[in-house]
């Protein structure tokens, strides 16, 4: 599946619900890498949904702001988000806004927070974060 | 295509079915083991966080494979959700040699005097199916010492004021004492409660020729890195070969137990993939012993009808299959103004049996321990207050600064059973072999969620004893099915045939050759994780099985 299309708004997406700070953004973890592998791999049958939601994202900050999701600057991002969160929307979804972004939020969780074999948390970094080091 | 015939085959190569391969091989018998699972090596099992037996999210680092082996689950209006061994309400264990005890946390506890009388000390409550054992827990009291030596258990022996008597202290001394185990000590000072540390089917010291436990950060649900961790795998399945009578064959399923023209048991019917496709094979015995797990053996028995046993072995009073119960474990999560992770694995540290049993207005009760480590997904996925947002910086510097400083308390409960949690056959959906599925039903009786209430509350009351400034973690309040690691009761043991499918010795009612050794011969589930009382009844029953064949 060809995701360049996608992999703006999905990064700017990913990195409004993993923030940076001094410890890296979902997207500089690995959270990408991780979600193109899942949704070629275990979420294969989810991954048309998800890509319209995308879609779907990019209409309503077109709606709201005339800018792609990926152009919008952050504490845009963070308000058009948290009125989905709270599925208020200008369009009408395939699943509810609200359902999109708790979905995204799991899946991004997973990606940051899991093992980095499954492609995110690079150098184990959210563990070397929250103080869980692998002894042996 | 039949082949040479044995003294006994044993299905299922997990806790029940090695401990009895193994003493009946020792005994001279030729056994025939059989595992639906693979044999896995260390890094087989592997430490994928989203694929474990603790976190399942997409599939199971010990099997079952996620494609070809469906169960059903049918909720209280008989709606049936088609079930993936991954997927929530499978009630999935571990499908590999050693089962289980391949990847658990290995806590091992014995049951209680008190939890082989429960319908004698507290009556039956209307609609439950609770009983007494046939046995008591001085029976089990030998056995129970034998599984403590011959696979290895380290702990407190004379920590536990509740602990019926023991003859024979543990052969090891306990883990490490961790952080939090140390704030929660003085936390049950403060409330008076009598606290122990974990027993541990570990090596806290090195023992029978393997090494101590690494205190490592993946226990529960993953194997372990120094073989310290001792289940069936790395103990009696070993033994068994050693003798050279045992034979083990991974990855086949059996589809049936056999009968001859005059209903006696004469082996087994099973299937495997060569690669080039199913073979199907049949090997006579002189006796079966069925290892399966709850859901499994029952599976199995059912699957097994001929002209004599229309409905199943051992089914002739429809009891085989009910009664399905595991455990409630209600729980409670604690932020304290301190760091209390100190990394030290296996995390669970300390624990109490003050109210496994005489609780006002309340059957039964439970053990309540502090969590294992638990994994960074599985905190974020469970562990967070439900008004955290899911998103954003906030919940960003709640994982970040709170992931130490968080407490969870946690333990099984006496799950009161009912003759309507079952399982039965699906005839509309059939495993990768083409054998009918499991089909699980019921919810667990209303007591369960009383008895779970007033369990949470306890976990709570240590929380706040213990310093914690903040507390999460739902109150029980649903009746559901309850199985899972710690399935149970599906062919429960009792004196009368009328009421129970095994005698005492889990020799199946009408037969002189068919056997069961797994927690579906448990009438009742303790309050206490049940693989050390799994482990007993095998040595007990395997001792009896060695002697009649």
């Amino acid at each position: 599946m060809n995701f360049n299309k996608y992999e703006p708004s999905l990064s700017a997406l990913v990195d409004t619900l993993i923030p940076a700070d001094d410890y890296p953004s979902g997207s500089e973890a690995g959270v990408i890498d991780y979600l193109k592998r899942q949704l070629e791999g275990d979420l294969i049958g989810q991954a048309p949904l998800l890509l319209t939601c995308l879609d779907c994202l990019d209409k309503e900050a077109m709606a709201a702001y005339r800018l792609q999701f990926s152009d919008l600057d952050a504490s845009e991002r963070e308000s058009l988000l948290q009125s989905l969160d709270s599925n208020i929307s200008s369009l009408v979804w395939p699943i509810s806004p609200r359902d999109f972004i708790q979905r995204l939020s799991h899946l991004a969780a997973e990606g940051y927070y899991s093992d980095p074999g499954n492609g995110g948390n690079r150098n184990q970094i959210s563990w070397k974060m929250i103080g869980f080091k692998v002894t042996s | 295509m039949k082949s040479k015939s044995y003294d006994a085959i044993v299905i299922g190569a997990g806790v029940g079915g090695g401990i009895v391969a193994c003493q009946l091989a020792e005994s001279g018998k030729r056994i025939l083991l059989l595992e639906r699972g693979r044999d896995l090596k260390y890094d087989d099992v592997g430490r994928d966080h989203l694929r474990n037996q603790r976190i399942s999210l997409y599939g199971h680092n010990a099997g079952p494979d996620i494609v070809g082996n469906p169960r059903v689950l049918v909720n209280s209006s008989g709606e049936r959700t088609l079930l993936r061994p991954h997927e929530g309400g499978y009630n999935n264990n571990a499908a590999c040699v050693g089962g289980g005890s391949r990847v658990y946390g290995a806590q091992a506890w014995r049951f209680m005097e008190q939890d082989f009388q429960m319908a004698s000390l507290y009556g039956v409550p209307e609609g439950s199916s609770l009983a007494d054992w046939p046995i008591s827990y001085s029976d089990l009291e030998p056995y129970y010492e034998r599984a403590e030596w011959e696979l290895g258990v380290c702990g407190d022996s004379g920590g536990n004021a509740y602990q019926s008597p023991r003859n024979k202290d543990y052969p090891m001394p306990a883990v490490r004492q961790t952080l939090s185990g140390r704030i929660l000590l003085e936390g049950s000072k403060a409330l008076g409660w009598n606290t122990l540390p974990v027993p541990l089917l570990i090596n806290s010291v090195p023992y029978q020729g393997r090494r101590a436990c690494a205190e490592c950060q993946h226990c529960v649900g993953f194997a372990c890195p120094v073989d310290a961790k001792n289940g069936t795998h790395n103990t009696m399945i070993p033994r068994a070969l050693t003798t050279g009578l045992c034979t083990l064959r991974s990855q086949v399923m059996v589809e049936k137990i056999e009968t001859d023209s005059h209903g006696k048991v004469d082996g087994v019917s099973y299937l495997y993939d060569d690669g080039s496709g199913i073979r199907r094979e049949r090997t006579t015995a002189k006796c079966v012993i069925v290892a399966a797990g709850a859901i499994e053996t029952a599976r199995l028995l059912l699957l097994s009808t001929s002209t004599l046993h229309p409905k199943g072995l051992g089914n002739q009073y429809e009891l085989v299959g009910r009664n399905l119960q595991g455990h409630y474990y209600p729980g409670a999560f604690g932020l304290m103004d301190q760091q209390v992770y100190d990394g030290i694995g296996p995390g669970v540290s300390i624990a109490t049996c003050q109210f496994n049993h005489n609780n006002p207005g309340v059957i039964g009760g439970g053990m309540i321990a502090n969590e294992f480590i638990k994994l960074p997904i599985i905190y974020w996925k469970w562990a967070l207050p439900p008004d955290l947002p899911r998103w954003g910086m906030k919940n960003k510097d709640w994982m970040r600064e709170n992931y130490s400083r968080t407490l969870h308390i946690m333990g099984p409960i006496q799950d009161i059973p009912s003759p309507e949690c079952r399982v039965s056959l699906d005839y509309d959906v059939f495993d990768r072999f083409g054998i009918p599925a499991a089909r699980l039903s019921g919810a667990s009786h209303p007591e369960t969620v009383r008895t779970a209430q007033f369990m949470w509350e306890r976990c709570r009351d240590w929380l706040k004893a213990s310093g914690a400034i903040r507390l999460w973690g739902e109150r029980p309040s649903i009746p559901s099915l309850s199985a899972g690691q710690h399935q149970a009761g599906t062919c429960r043991m009792g004196a009368e045939e009328a009421h129970s499918v095994t005698n005492s010795y889990g020799l199946v009612h009408g037969h002189d050759n068919l056997f069961i050794s797994d927690a579906s011969l448990h009438v009742t589930n303790g309050g206490l994780n049940p693989v050390l009382t799994i482990m007993a009844l095998a040595f007990r029953n395997g001792e009896r099985i060695a002697s009649s064949i």
